[in-house]
């Protein structure tokens, strides 16, 4: 049987953004693993016959995505040939973990999709291929509704990102336990504090924990991946996950984190996930906030995740529409490659688009800033365009070894003209706050 | 009604904060004005808001004196059919 990942350009997709803006829904880190890596485990890849991955992405992300993964990706022929098993990327991994029949990747052919009618998840049985359009993913969705019958069960869904954020440290400590690894591999200088016991503490192998580290497993466990480096006066508190070849720079790591791959973490950084790749340096504190790849913060960057009258927050992910989150707790949402300078201040609950250039004012930046925005003198302005973030981007990638290609730019060409709807009128807007000046 | 010349040189004038009459076709923004990178950017701006036109960034930021922008934002009138 075909697993079938979907990651349809629906309305909900934008609930995402700015961090699905340039990756599958299910490249989200959450807890130690991505979301995909927890749909595969839980729909029993090897374990139920589950013998393949395939992938279905908004076509304008595809070429980059296909760079970056052995699956195949918009293909249709991987819609013929095998039992197929579709899931879509909001369906929540502990679904599969509920004894129903519907929860099974096996049994007779049926779909699920949600009150918009959008596709949660599809069964086909092998003989029932022959019953659908398979030209395209559309296609066979719009086919299979019609042929097949409907699930009944609740099938639980990830809408927005905050509760990604809102529920790793819950994750963290399942991950922990599922993949049962408890160990030192990498290497612990003297004198260190380690406090907890040691079986919740995981230290993987060329990882380098300097003097003077205290790692706090008391209230959750540790996980540090290889040639994780942290360097002296950092203190990590579990539960906690640090990936391959990240570095920790005297940081106060509290509660809740998430680290992805090559990542420079300094400062306070609590309950928070940090796809890879991205730098925060320096002091300044990260709390409840979800960072993507490619982000520099800027010494002192500092966000809010706690509104002074302890009432819930809001996010506009539109640059309009302020949506609660249930929570009292909610840093920022970063997009990729956004940059930060030297004091920037965050509000709570900020949406920071993707491509951004950010100058601080010494006051706390407007709640949204759109994709590709040069905040600059407290206003949204085109900047120097986009060609000079290009150039930026293709730097910061390169001093990690990473290489910008030609799919990128086509990428980010598309998200740009994507993300035009919200900035422009932000631009419209600092222009005549400049030229009131 | 003034000239494209006189609005841009008012523009300037505003954003750089120079008396008009330093402001000459001849003069480039950034070495002999004096105009910083911020400013270059305010300045872009507010010669979108002064004539009411959208400027291509790349294309706007290249031009380096008050001749060639006084030119270049008379282009982006007619092309975009602004009345000027």
């Amino acid at each position: 049987m075909r697993l079938i990942l979907l990651d349809q350009e629906t309305d909900k997709r934008f609930h995402f953004n700015p961090l699905a803006l340039s990756r599958p829904i299910w490249e989200l880190r959450y807890g130690i693993t991505s979301l995909a890596e927890k749909l595969i485990a839980a729909t029993g890849l090897n374990a139920t016959g589950l013998n393949d991955v395939a992938c279905f992405v908004p076509p304008y992300m595809a070429d980059v995505y296909k760079s970056r993964t052995d699956w195949p990706v918009n293909d249709p022929k991987s819609l013929l040939g095998d039992d197929l098993f579709i899931v879509s990327a909001r369906v929540r991994a502990e679904f599969f973990s509920e004894d129903k029949t519907d929860s099974k990747t096996t049994g007779p052919s049926r779909v699920k999709f949600d009150d918009d009618g959008d596709c949660l998840l599809i069964r086909v049985a092998k003989e029932d291929i022959g019953k659908l359009k398979t030209d395209s993913i559309d296609s066979l969705i719009e086919s299979a509704k019609a042929a097949f019958e409907t699930c009944n069960c609740d099938v639980p869904t990830w809408n927005y990102t905050w509760e990604l954020i809102l529920e790793n440290p819950d994750q963290l400590i399942k991950d922990f336990a599922m993949l049962g690894r408890s160990g030192i591999e990498g290497t612990v200088e003297q004198p260190s504090g380690v406090r907890g016991s040691k079986n919740d503490i995981f230290i993987g192998r060329g990882a380098l924990i300097h003097p003077m580290a205290v790692l706090d497993a008391e209230h959750g466990p540790i996980y540090l991946d290889e040639d994780v480096e942290v360097h002296p006066f950092t203190r990590i508190e579990g539960p906690c996950f640090v990936g391959k070849k990240s570095i920790l720079l005297g940081a106060k790591c509290r509660e809740g984190n998430s680290i992805g791959p090559m990542c420079r973490l300094g400062g306070e950084v609590e309950e928070s996930i940090i796809q890879g790749y991205s730098n925060k340096y320096h002091d300044g504190f990260l709390g409840h906030a979800y960072v993507g790849e490619w982000v520099n913060l800027g010494a002192l960057t500092t966000n809010s995740d706690l509104k002074n009258d302890y009432s819930d927050v809001t996010v506009m992910l539109d640059g309009r529409t302020p949506i609660d989150t249930g929570s009292t707790k909610v840093g920022s949402l970063i997009g990729d490659h956004t940059k930060t300078s030297i004091g920037t201040l965050f509000n709570t609950g900020s949406y920071v688009g993707a491509m951004a250039l950010i100058a601080a004012t010494g006051k706390p930046l407007p709640k949204f800033i759109p994709s590709f925005a040069w905040f600059l003198e407290g206003v949204v302005t085109k900047g120097f365009g986009k060609a000079k973030l290009y150039e930026t981007a293709a730097t910061a990638m390169g001093r990690r070894k990473c290489q910008w290609t030609e799919a990128d730019l086509k990428m980010w060409d598309e998200i740009f003209k994507l993300t035009a709807p919200v900035r422009k009128p932000a631009v419209a807007k600092g222009r005549r706050s400049l030229a009131r000046k | 009604m003034a000239t494209v010349k006189e609005r841009v040189v008012a523009v300037t004038a505003r954003v750089l904060q120079l008396d008009p009459k330093e402001i000459l076709p001849e003069k480039t923004f950034t070495v002999d004005l004096g105009a910083e990178s911020v400013q270059s950017i305010e300045l872009v701006a507010s010669f979108e808001e002064e004539f009411g036109i959208e400027m291509d960034e790349d294309a706007a930021l290249s031009v380096e004196n008050v001749g060639d922008a006084i030119a270049f934002i008379t282009k982006v009138c007619k092309e975009q059919d602004v009345e000027i």
